[in-house]
């Protein structure tokens, strides 16, 4: 290998710069040229992508020794699908210098999104030897007629940063792209890069599918130094016990920010990123002008400009969201700063390595605590940091709305012949167990409409021509093309200025709430809302003081398992006085009122507290095992206590615990409290106890919009489709109702049982507790580990009243 | 499908889980929003709602036929969904189990049929109808009472209300909902959502769970 044209030229190349390849490079690209796909994991800034890259730059060059240098229009032969578009301008910049350098004219192409229709034009009538795309931009390739032949020369695919896409139905999406080009391509080679989790093997396993032939993984083995700091409150007393927002320690980080050349701050939600972005400027004004914003809802020309800004040095400071989080290598960030916790080692790490992008710098992040129990999560991120203790990432299975989808995009292009489907389908980790029945039951659910054909219907989207499934309502293929994606977010609208200039996109949910005249910010800019016209928000520049920002939704994190763990073993160490953090000491007054009032559950045991406040009855528990499974713990107990006489309870919950709350006192002690988390009868206490409906009613807003079932209308054409609007949960109610067998339903209750019960981890807590101690205490007030979970309004139900007495019980609200 | 009782400008109605009014002074069935041909209006598009949808809509409102034995039916806007479809054609042949019965409906935004079709499906159109004080009308808003004192009757906004219990419960019903200008109906069509109006001082409020009515 290393005597072949290629790789000397590669090598010459290297050595010129005084380089050389690192030990995983040439191990990666001897896989490949030999043939073998497969996955490298790396850290970032290691060279993982030239790890792959110039694996088919060595090929090309041994395959075309004499004019590799002349030949241009060579067909597409390389597909990068990464899942940001923020990253494909960076991996495109780092390739087209090394094929510049290589004296290789090949051409890099991205396809994203972001990508004026002009270059996609271009792009049709010849495709780029690279192109780096997103999985959303492969499936409206397949979209489009004659796509097999834009990839008739493909001969490797490279899914980036795939343990990203892993865990999500974009995955899926690149999972089911992949299945098709392997049917136009059977010798193609497929290669993932992921960064470390727990389970390695088994991503390569989702990546490649049943694809024949040796498959390899390739670690590069380095180590990355991290160092954790913990912004910690001056007065522990007075730092507030609940909240997400932690703007009382901005002063701390001022100084931070501005011995560093460039900080990233990581928040974990868009709302609370406009904030912090506004109250530090409000702090340092002379900052302006130093400092941007990115998130997912800022306008995609300034996202690209902060990203270019981060490149050249010229930013003091980013505030981000998980927008910034994938592997965009930033050389002059130097300071990472995290505010709240972030819910998971990976993603911690992932932060972390934002800061020193380089193979011996030292990676340091700070930690902002935005309640004081955070603190101890610091602790715990340490140690877990230590001890390499890495979350695994679940793969989505039989996700039959991304298929529905995937079909319908086959349809509006080529057609698809569907046996040849079937088994490319079925060829994916995801679809591998899908039985023929239910890939009979897609097809005719899109061909006849699911059900029984009655004389009067008329549905009408996909049919049999020859041999081959297509689309031919010219109207319903671009509704389709507009709507290919496995994101779904709220409606959102375009926010502009009346004198024109784009801002970026708000909920339209948000913008609902506001009357003409009120003042919201938006990209770090205090607006004036004035009107809503063709799906744009108009507003002019406010000089109001007050203004609302929006809350976006979603992003609330659980805790993860391995998070959890440690969690509880730093509140035994805290306990036992062997805590030597400073995180844990500084909490220490915190503790000792939790003790006063209360207790300190060691790692073997478990506490309840028992609490009568205005609001009721209060039962809090702690298992400290993240809020989901809590949710499902919760109702759990609750159904179990409902069973012991009529009672109806409302359940909130964080990461440390849940709450119960009823109007009535809750009939639990020392006598009967072992019994109320057995594992006995569990699943079918739990099929009876957990509201499943209301579960699956939520995942089902997301199943609706992938298949889709829930128009949401065109981009600046809102009034010609109203008679089409209609709601995910009105269409679950009328499916749940007149259509029960709907394999869309179904798979939003497995969703349900499966991602969000966890059923596994939650048999696993019960037989941990089972063989804990119990503690249960009747504080005269909230203590320290209740009040946070008492604060929050996300509320959960569960009953064993009748509806009747129920609402005899209640009130109008008003 | 149990009902309440309801005296209200002198009249007697009964107020039924069914999600319609029965007057029985005018032996009037009063509904709003039926929406038949919503179903295959989206089936039609593409998107595969469930077909059966009108048949069990159209069923219920054949129960309420049977019970009450009404002389007219009253619909305050929204009969149908959209342009004609073949669910048009299916409400043709039901509708001629009761030729005896007057239907009139007082149209609302999303009755766009050529007033031919109406004509055919033996369906009287009308912009608004006064009767014996009460006056019919699909949303109030486009037009107002005109003085006389005349009470409304509407539809249009598909109300619901929030209810709340001791230890933060809630429930979100369908509701029917007599304030002090006029009365909103509930929605008929089970393919139809909720929307939460705030009840006001003067107003009075009977919400919808499972088969019973209940004053709140």
């Amino acid at each position: 290998m290393k005597n072949t044209p290629g790789w000397q030229a590669i090598e010459q190349w290297l050595g010129a710069k005084g380089l050389a390849p690192f030990a995983f490079q040439e191990e990666a690209w001897e896989h490949y040229l030999q043939g073998c796909s497969g996955l490298v994991n790396a850290p970032t800034g290691f060279g993982k992508t030239f790890s792959l890259f110039l694996g088919t730059v060595i090929r090309w060059i041994n395959e075309n020794p004499k004019d590799y240098r002349k030949r241009t229009g060579n067909g597409l032969r390389l597909m990068w699908i990464t899942p940001l578009r923020a990253l494909a301008k960076d991996i495109g910049r780092a390739m087209e210098e090394a094929l510049r350098e290589l004296d290789v004219p090949w051409a890099v192409g991205i396809r994203s999104g972001d990508t004026p229709a002009s270059v996609r034009e271009k792009q049709k009538r010849s495709m780029p030897e690279v192109l780096i795309i997103t999985p959303e931009s492969l499936h409206i390739l397949l979209a489009q007629r004659e796509y097999p032949k834009r990839f008739e020369h493909l001969e490797t695919i490279v899914a980036d940063e795939w343990h990203e896409l892993l865990g999500s139905k974009r995955g899926v999406m690149t999972e089911l792209g992949i299945s098709r080009l392997r049917g136009l391509r059977p010798h193609l080679r497929i290669w993932g890069i992921s960064a470390t989790i727990g389970n390695l093997d088994e991503a390569l396993d989702v990546l490649l599918g049943n694809l024949p032939g040796e498959r390899v993984i390739v670690r590069a083995d380095v180590h990355k130094a991290i160092e954790v700091e913990s912004i910690l409150p001056d007065e522990i007393e007075k730092y507030p016990w609940a909240g997400h927002m932690g703007l009382r320690l901005l002063h701390k980080v001022l100084p931070v920010i501005m011995e560093s050349n460039t900080t990233l701050l990581f928040t974990n939600t868009r709302g609370q990123s406009e904030i912090w972005y506004h109250q530090i400027l409000k702090q340092c004004p002379e900052l302006a002008g130093a400092i941007a914003l990115h998130h997912g809802s800022i306008d995609a020309e300034l996202r690209i400009w902060v990203e270019e800004a981060l490149h050249t040095g010229t930013l003091k400071l980013v505030v981000c969201t998980s927008s910034l989080d994938l592997g965009v290598d930033f050389r002059p960030v130097d300071t990472v700063i995290q505010v709240g916790s972030p819910k998971g080692v990976a993603r911690f790490l992932q932060r972390a390595g934002r800061s020193g992008h380089r193979p011996d710098a030292v990676s340091r992040i700070w930690f902002l605590p935005t309640h004081s129990l955070e603190l101890v999560e610091a602790a715990a991120l340490k140690d877990a940091m230590a001890e390499n203790m890495i979350e695994s990432r679940m793969p989505v299975i039989l996700a039959y709305d991304v298929l529905l989808q995937y079909l319908m995009t086959l349809s509006v292009s080529e057609g698809f012949e569907p046996e040849e489907i079937r088994k490319e389908v079925q060829s994916t980790f995801c679809f591998r167990e899908m039985t023929n029945e239910e890939w009979h039951w897609c097809l005719s659910f899109l061909v006849s409409g699911g059900e029984a054909l009655q004389v009067y219907d008329e549905y009408h989207k996909v049919h049999l021509v020859g041999d081959r499934y297509y689309c031919t309502s010219k109207q319903q293929a671009m509704r389709h093309r507009l709507h290919i994606g496995a994101i779904v977010s709220d409606a959102m609208l375009k926010v502009r200025y009346m004198t024109g200039g784009y801002i970026g996109v708000i909920e339209e949910y948000f913008i609902s709430r506001l009357s003409p005249g009120d003042s919201f910010r938006l990209s770090g800019h205090n607006l004036e809302f004035v009107m809503i016209k063709d799906m744009t928000v108009l507003v002019r520049k406010s000089k109001s003081k007050k203004s609302i920002v929006p809350s976006w939704n979603g992003g609330r994190m659980p805790l993860s398992a391995n998070l959890g763990m440690m969690l509880r073993r730093k509140f035994h160490e805290a306990m036992a006085g062997k805590a030597h953090e400073p995180e844990i000491v500084i909490l220490q007054p915190l503790f000792e009122l939790q003790q006063m009032l209360s207790h300190i559950p060691r790692e073997n045991e478990l506490l309840m507290e028992q609490i009568q406040t205005e609001d009721g009855y209060h039962l809090f528990v702690y298992p400290f095992e993240g809020r989901l499974v809590h949710e499902v713990m919760a109702m759990l107990l609750a159904w179990r206590i409902s069973q012991l006489h009529p009672i109806t309870f409302s359940i909130a919950m964080n990461d440390y615990g849940f709450e119960l709350l009823s109007d009535q006192p809750i009939p639990v002690d020392d006598t009967n409290a072992d019994e109320l988390f057995s594992v006995e009868n569990l699943t079918t206490d739990l099929q009876s106890s957990v509201n499943a409906t209301e579960m699956a009613r939520r995942k089902f807003r997301d199943i609706s919009v992938i298949a889709g079932l829930v128009f949401q209308g065109y981009p600046g054409k809102s009034k010609a489709n109203r008679h089409l609007q209609s709601s995910a949960s009105l269409l679950f109610k009328v499916f749940e109702d007149y259509d029960a067998q709907n394999i869309l339903v179904r798979q939003a209750y497995n969703e349900a049982f499966f991602y969000q019960m966890e059923e596994a981890r939650l048999r696993e807590t019960l037989e941990r507790i089972r063989n804990s101690k119990i503690v249960i205490t009747f504080p005269q007030r909230l203590t320290p580990f209740c009040f946070p979970i008492k604060v929050d309004s996300l509320r959960e139900e569960l009953t064993s009243e009748k509806l009747e007495d129920r609402i005899k019980k209640m009130t109008l609200w008003q | 499908m149990e009902d309440i009782r309801y005296e209200m400008k002198g009249g007697h109605w009964r107020l039924s889980a069914g999600k319609a009014v029965y007057w029985e002074e005018e032996r009037a069935l009063i509904v709003a929003d039926l929406h038949v041909g919503k179903a295959a209006h989206f089936r039609k598009a593409g998107i595969a709602v469930p077909g059966n949808i009108v048949e069990e809509d159209l069923y219920r409102l054949q129960q309420l036929i049977t019970k009450y034995n009404p002389q007219r039916l009253i619909v305050v806007g929204d009969m149908f969904h959209s342009s004609a479809n073949n669910e048009v054609q299916y409400f043709r042949i039901w509708r001629n189990q009761f030729p005896h019965i007057r239907f009139e409906l007082v149209t609302g935004n999303h009755d766009i049929m050529d007033p031919s079709v109406y004509a055919s499906l033996d369906v009287q159109l009308m912009d608004t109808l006064t009767l014996g004080g009460i006056y019919f009308v699909h949303d109030p808003k486009d037009k107002p009472v005109n003085g006389g004192g005349l009470y409304a009757m509407s539809g249009h906004i598909h109300p619901g209300v929030w209810m709340v219990g001791n230890g933060r419960q809630r429930l979100r019903l369908p509701c029917f909902y007599f304030g002090v200008e006029g009365a909103i109906l509930p929605a008929f069509s089970a393919f139809t959502g909720t929307y939460c109006v705030e009840p006001g001082e003067d107003s009075e409020v009977f919400v919808i769970g499972g088969t019973g009515v209940f004053k709140v």
